[in-house]
């Protein structure tokens, strides 16, 4: 029982649960209901962020197909509940399960290269689901999109502010395993690997099977964020799963913070949550468009300028910076 | 016994014949020192024996087993284990962490049963810390196990980087010029270190290096080489005394030119 206290599980509870009072506050008005759904938003793109930073921060490699697979697992989610009847769970199943298989293949192939190439043979594949989604359009309804309703498990339809609650959970749930798997040897290998190749393969550590597994892993967040989308938006467009997410999710892990668990969370609020519920609502400057990819922009290059760690060591540092002005301020009235 | 048996090893890289049909053995529970000047060869042997490169042409025997047909993952699995010139930690990983890593190899359960905290993965990763504690204390580093590895001076980083490869239960191991960066009170250090590894843990070990006093201090027998191709083996003391060791390193007398 103590262990359990002692664990971190406590804190990422606690965050679900706070999360998941958003919807109540809106309902006795105390924040606007559009701010859940941006909320949702914030919460299935910071699976997908927790999923690329396992691949970027763990494990150094990088990926630009994120929005590829992301969609992936949308359309077919939405594909297997609305046309073929499916149950929401096996949907979910199938929907996280193909887009790795089909992960893992690509990264058969492509994980012989490595940094920009890699980059750009992710791109590629990822493009290449992008026009799938426009142009097969007996199946994903081409550019008039696919719809998808609130997902329903156990006799239980959920609805929107039920589904919220049902995404806080799978969040806190991914949060959880990642935790645990980062902090064992499997988290280690990775990260041996991401410094020194050399010495991982010394070490006994086959390269190619853990880059694999942090590519499949990634895969498998991606579409989960996929499936939580289109059941939360209730639709998908093919206009959704271009770069321009892939390289947003990108910008939330590095602004939030590598290597950690709540960093990419934190970046997945600042870049999709903070331009909605604040700058958006400023005076004059709320109407300039694009203004949110200018936002990230500007902070990716002052967050790897002056705080390379990500955001998420600001309140660690302002704490130190704290109980060190504390101490020289004691030590002064001692002296 | 012969644990390690080096034959007509030759590696070309272009044309330049970095190591010329070299042959020596390494003997069970021997510190076997390999010296040469800038430019011999030693790392290249090295990396051979540990299949970093793959040899154009020779055999390397560790334990009667040939080394050139295995990937390079799987040298550790035989009981071969080295370190690295440039000490190759993981920064943000504790000291103890990185000497965990070192026992990779031990673990049996993988990405699965360590997400859900299975209890048996949870046993496996107690019973391997406990013997990476074991390792720390011997390393005179318990107090540190949790301390970060970036920031330690590299002196303890050496020491850490020794006990990642007594993780793995080596028979042997293979030291990268591990006096490199030392200073002389941890070079003396380092060599009483490596003389006590032998005895408690029962590995004969390797060492390429380029401080001639550890070398003459540490190893029973030592192997010199040159261009790649073998000068003079025998005791520190037969090393010494070598005229073609002494050219090599001194150059000659009269007009040839001195490495």
């Amino acid at each position: 029982m103590q262990n359990i206290l002692k664990h971190n599980y406590t804190k990422y509870i606690v965050f679900g649960i706070i999360i998941s009072l958003m919807p109540t506050l809106a309902g006795i008005g105390l924040i606007r209901s559009a701010s859940v759904i941006v909320l949702g938003a914030v919460i299935f793109y910071g699976v997908v962020a927790i999923g690329l930073n396992i691949l970027l921060g763990f494990s150094g490699l990088i990926s630009l197909g994120t929005a590829g697979f992301m969609g992936l697992g949308a359309y077919m989610s939405a594909y297997l509940t609305e046309i073929l009847g499916l149950p929401f769970l096996l949907s979910l199943a199938i929907s996280v399960v193909v887009p790795v298989i089909i992960g893992s293949l690509v990264g058969l192939v492509s994980l012989r290269v490595s940094g920009m190439y890699l980059a750009i043979a992710t791109l590629a594949v990822s493009e290449v689901f992008r026009l799938m989604f426009s142009e097969f359009t007996d199946i994903t309804g081409g550019f008039s999109g696919m719809r998808a309703s609130f997902p329903s498990f156990f006799g239980i339809s959920l609805s929107r502010d039920t589904t919220f609650i049902f995404l806080v959970v799978i969040l806190v749930l991914l949060m959880i395993l990642t935790d645990n798997f980062v902090n064992s040897s499997v988290g280690r290998a990775l990260l041996t690997m991401r410094v020194s190749e050399t010495a991982a393969s010394a070490m006994g550590i086959n390269l190619l099977k853990y880059k694999l597994m942090a590519f499949a892993l990634a895969t498998a967040y991606a579409a989960i964020g996929g499936v939580m989308y289109v059941h939360f938006i209730q639709f998908s467009f093919p206009t959704v799963w271009t770069v321009m997410l892939s390289l947003q999710i990108l910008a939330a892990v590095v602004i939030g913070g590598i290597k950690t668990i709540f960093g990419p969370i934190i970046g997945a609020f600042v870049v999709f949550g903070v331009p909605e519920l604040f700058l958006n609502r400023l005076p004059i400057i709320g109407d300039i468009p694009g203004l949110a990819f200018m936002f990230t922009g500007v902070l990716i290059i002052v967050v790897i300028l002056f705080y390379p760690n990500g955001l998420i060591y600001l309140g660690h540092d302002i704490k130190r910076l704290w109980l060190k002005n504390r101490k020289s301020q004691k030590g002064g009235e001692t002296a | 016994m012969t644990i390690l048996k080096v034959e007509n090893l030759s590696i070309a890289f272009g044309g330049l014949k970095a190591v010329d049909d070299l042959s020596f053995s390494v003997n069970q529970d021997e510190i076997y020192g390999l010296i040469g000047p800038n430019g011999a060869g030693k790392t290249t042997v090295f990396n051979c024996i540990t299949q970093f490169y793959k040899p154009n042409q020779g055999k390397i025997l560790f334990n009667d087993t040939d080394l050139v047909l295995k990937a390079t993952h799987n040298i550790i699995k035989l009981g071969l284990v080295r370190t690295f010139q440039n000490v190759e930690l993981t920064r943000d990983l504790t000291l103890l962490e990185n000497l965990l890593v070192g026992a990779h190899i031990s673990y049996k359960y993988g990405l699965f049963a360590n997400s859900f905290k299975l209890p048996k993965a949870k046993k496996e990763e107690k019973e391997i810390a406990a013997r990476g504690e074991g390792i720390l204390d011997f390393l005179g580093l318990l107090d540190k196990k949790n301390e970060l590895t970036g920031g330690q001076p590299y002196g303890i980083l050496k020491k850490v980087e020794l006990g990642r490869t007594l993780m793995s239960n080596p028979k042997m191991i293979i030291l990268d010029e591990p006096a490199a960066g030392l200073n002389d009170t941890e070079t003396i250090e380092l060599a009483t270190l490596i003389r006590s590894i032998r005895t408690q843990y029962n590995c004969s070990i390797l060492l390429v290096e380029h401080d001639m006093r550890l070398v003459m201090d540490v190893c029973d027998r030592i192997c010199a080489i040159s261009f790649g191709k073998k000068l003079a083996e025998g005791t520190p003391k037969e090393i010494q005394q070598s005229t073609a060791v002494q050219e090599a390193y001194l150059g000659i007398s009269d007009d040839t030119e001195v490495d």
